[in-house]
């Protein structure tokens, strides 16, 4: 417990730090958040045009009601899990500037990821929240009773931190990668592009053929989006969600082995360029 | 040939408060101040005359240089150079200038050297004879020989000012705005390239205006120096003067046996000194000694050391412009940057 | 001629670095060409489940989403430079440097740079519209041909306009990446008929940030023929007025701008 005390003060300034930084460039942030959110209308439009050409009620099992839900939670969700200081830890191994985090008695690994929670602080106040409470008013309206679940939110936001933290390390390992590239920008490009779509946040993944399907639920991409949706939106049942969470939480593992590793190869080749 | 006219330059500045609730508060409430950056300055500079342009960090140096190349537009007065006003008629008027800010650079990065040169040709509309001509004087004064086949990314800093001088002047332009040119070099560097602004100024009769921290690039290039302030012209003339005017100060540095010693001399009552006259700066390793040298010579302050005290090392240095600027407003002199 | 020197230079240059980092150029092109894809993917499965999305098939589907990569590959290959002045040229006070030159800022921000990752889009955006044409047995003249040359310009010059629209703004603020990136966002709207959003969407992406020019509009006209003159026509009234405003816009920040960094 003391220990425990004992690294949460060491690490309380990077989260300080890190909703500050948050606020500072508040607005810059909210600009993005609303750019990459458009996507959502034209997602949500097209679905709209969908169940109107197609004239069923569902589509996959999922009601129009559905899908909008899904469609606006799982970029929300996309957001929560979604982290960018690995592309700038990147950038600082290959400028050299990593030694100074390197200086420091910290984790590099914690000190990242405590700066970002006060970053995830701000977001779950002032973008989740909001739209959730939209989204059940909206449920609210059409089914005419509150779809809300307490449970499933609980499950649903355990199932995030886990996605969180599995982003961060698939991440890390991506940062590691881009260091041997010189269009990193590029590369993270490409890396959203694959994300966005493995991960469900496109396109449920319950929409693709069987095999297919059956394949990505298992890919570590599925945990990042749509295992969280799909356990808040009470898609899943008890066997499934708990076999979900035990996904997440071995291919967590996995990652962070991965990562520890590479971590371990960059840092002998960072004395060798070091001069 | 320069004539700069009451000119004034304010910025709007956002205030913050500090900290997370600072940032909360300012969410809300933007609270803007206006900064003078540039207080009301005039000067004039006759043609091919070299003017040091010197101040603190933050004093509207760089400000007024780019008032004076037409990057920023002043608030009020006037700035007229060859009869042309900077901000109208910029591109006429540019063709006619070259600009170096030594803290960053003006050439094509992944360029090599050589195809940055061609692309300015061609920006600026140099002939083709003219332009052969040119790079063979450039490459005389600046020895550009060596890397001009290398992408600019690969240059040593040293390399790349000289490429960046060229690239300033390959439309032969009339005056030469120097911004911090020897900044960050090292000193066979900065004599280097000092020859070679001497040199383009006597053989081509350009006007330049140089800004830098460097007592000795003042000392070896310029005639005149402007001196401002916190926005305010506070001295224009030669730099003998200047260190006349403000007080004609030198420097020692030594290491003594212990530092200590330092404290049973008085040379107040010794030399009948004024506070302001001299100042002492101890650390564990070194004292270091500013005076007056109008009010005691380096002779007797000499001669008074070595008979009071066990010196290790010592030596005698001019008092940098920093020092002379903080000095002039009677503020504390602290180790300089 | 000389911009077509100085271009020449940068191009030359731009194929010597592609050749010598040929990893980074592909990753670059095969990052917008899977973006694509994915989008693809996507259409594709939901035609498994529909026999028309309100009243186009499949193909003709493909047929505006490759139109609508034309236009904007074309763009993003020639004028990318304004998103570095939108991120980071303003801020860091680097834009010094086009003032002091004897051309237009505005002309020497797009000359200085061509950027091949867009062939990623442009090529993809060909390549849809040829097979698209093709399986919908498409007959174009040679009228047609020019009118599409024609649209495909214009429509990317609809691109540049936002672009320099957003770009100016950072003049007054430093840095307007995310902002620009609104602006440009809106353009996936046009990737599909209009008809399906509702008058809001349409009016925005019609009027105010006129993307449906880029694509949906002349690619319906050369689907079904119908109304030249809004579908093509709209194409170049639009670009021009929009290419009129950001002009004006951009030369407003240039007296603005206040080059910042000491």
């Amino acid at each position: 417990m003391t220990k425990l005390k004992k690294i949460l003060k060491i690490y309380k300034p990077f989260t300080k730090a890190g909703l500050q930084s948050a606020m500072a460039y508040r607005t810059n942030f909210t600009f993005f958040v609303i750019g990459e959110s458009l996507y959502c209308f034209v997602l949500y439009f097209i679905w709209k045009a969908v169940f109107a050409s197609g004239g069923s009620n569902t589509f996959m099992g999922f009601s129009i009601t559905d899908i909008t839900v899904y469609v606006f939670l799982s970029n929300i969700v996309k957001f929560l899990i979604d982290t960018d200081s690995t592309v700038s830890m990147a950038e600082e191994i290959k400028d050299g500037s990593i030694i100074m985090r390197m200086i420091k008695p910290v984790n590099i690994d914690h000190s990242l990821l405590t700066f970002e929670l006060g970053n995830k602080i701000m977001m779950i106040f002032c973008i989740f929240l909001p739209v959730m409470l939209g989204l059940e008013i909206y449920r609210y309206v059409i089914l005419g009773k509150i779809a809300f679940n307490i449970f499933s939110f609980l499950l649903f936001s355990l199932s995030v931190v886990l996605g969180y933290l599995l982003s961060f390390y698939l991440n890390l390992i991506f940062g590691y990668l881009a260091f041997f590239l010189l269009n990193i920008w590029g590369f993270s490009i490409l890396k959203g592009a694959i994300l966005n779509f493995l991960s469900g946040a496109t396109i449920p993944l319950a929409f693709f053929p069987g095999a297919v399907r059956a394949v990505l639920e298992q890919l570590p991409f599925a945990s990042l989006v749509y295992a969280p949706t799909m356990i808040y939106m009470g898609k899943l049942s008890t066997n499934q969600i708990l076999f979900t969470l035990l996904k997440q939480i071995i291919w967590l593992i996995v990652f962070v082995l991965i990562s520890d590793f590479i971590w371990i190869k960059a840092q002998k080749r960072l004395e060798v360029q070091g001069g | 040939m320069i004539k700069v006219e009451n000119v004034k330059k304010d910025f709007k500045k956002v205030v913050k408060d500090q900290g997370v609730k600072g940032s909360i508060k300012s969410l809300f409430n933007r609270k803007y101040e206006i900064v003078h950056a540039v207080d009301d300055i005039s000067f004039n500079v006759d043609k091919g005359e070299i003017l040091g342009f010197i101040g603190a960090n933050g004093a509207g140096k760089s400000t007024t240089i780019k008032m004076l190349t037409g990057i920023l537009t002043p608030t009020e007065g006037n700035v007229e150079i060859n009869g042309k006003i900077p901000t109208k008629n910029r591109k006429e008027y540019v063709k006619e200038i070259g600009v170096v800010f030594g803290q960053r650079t003006q050439l094509w990065w992944d360029l090599p050297l050589v195809e940055t040169f061609s692309v300015l040709k061609e920006i600026y509309n140099v002939d083709d004879d003219a332009f052969k001509k040119r790079m063979c004087f450039l490459n005389e004064v600046l020895e550009l020989d060596a890397f001009i086949k290398s992408p600019v990314r690969t240059l040593s800093l040293g390399q790349r000012m000289r490429a960046d001088l060229a690239a300033s002047m390959i439309h032969s332009p009339k005056v030469l705005f120097l911004d911090e040119p020897t900044i960050g070099l090292d000193v066979a560097v900065k004599n280097n390239i000092r020859q070679a602004i001497t040199q383009i100024n006597e053989q081509e009769d350009t006007t330049i205006i140089l800004t830098t921290h460097d007592l000795n690039d003042i000392e070896t290039l310029c005639q005149r120096i402007v001196m401002i302030d916190k926005g305010k012209l506070i001295y224009d003339g030669t730099l003998a003067n200047m260190k006349g005017q403000f007080g004609n100060f030198r420097e020692v540095n030594m290491s003594l046996e212990n530092s200590d010693e330092i404290d049973k001399l008085n040379f107040l009552d010794t030399f009948k000194l004024k506070k302001k006259d001299i100042s002492i700066n101890k650390t564990k390793e070194k004292v270091s000694i500013s005076f007056n040298q109008d009010k005691l010579s380096i002779a007797d302050m000499l001669e008074y050391l070595l008979k009071n005290t066990n010196i290790k090392d010592i030596s005698v240095n001019d008092v940098n412009i920093e020092e002379i600027v903080c000095r002039m407003y009677g503020k504390e002199v602290s180790v300089n940057d | 001629m000389r911009f077509f020197r100085i271009y020449k230079i940068f191009v030359a240059q731009k194929i010597k670095m592609l050749m010598e980092y040929r990893v980074d150029f592909l990753t670059g092109a095969t990052s917008f060409l899977i973006t694509q894809l994915t989008n693809l993917v996507f259409i594709g499965i939901i035609f498994g489940q529909i026999p028309h999305l309100n009243g186009f098939l499949f193909q003709e589907i493909i047929f505006i989403y490759g139109f609508s990569l034309m236009s904007k590959g074309l763009d993003h290959l020639l004028t990318d430079n304004f998103w570095k002045l939108a991120y980071f040229v303003v801020r860091k006070g680097d834009f010094d440097k086009y003032l002091t030159r004897p051309i237009d800022p505005l002309v020497h921000v797009i000359i200085e740079n061509i950027e091949f990752d867009a062939l990623g889009e442009f090529v993809t955006g060909i390549v849809l519209f040829i097979i698209s044409s093709r399986k919908l047995k498409l007959h174009f003249g040679p009228l047609d041909i020019l009118l599409l040359i024609i649209a495909v310009i214009f429509g990317a010059m609809i691109f540049t306009a936002i672009k320099i629209l957003g770009a100016s703004i950072a003049f007054w603020i430093q840095r307007s990446g995310s902002i620009l990136q609104i602006f440009y966002g809106t353009s996936d709207f046009a990737r599909y008929p209009t008809t399906i959003y509702n008058a809001f969407v349409k009016n925005l992406i019609t009027y105010v940030i006129p993307f449906a020019f880029t694509s949906y509009y002349p690619a319906v006209y050369f689907l079904r023929g119908e109304n030249p003159l809004f579908n093509i026509g709209g194409v170049v009234v639009a670009a021009v007025i929009l290419l009129l405003i950001s002009i004006c816009v951009w030369n407003r920040g240039l007296s603005a701008y206040e080059s910042a960094g000491s």
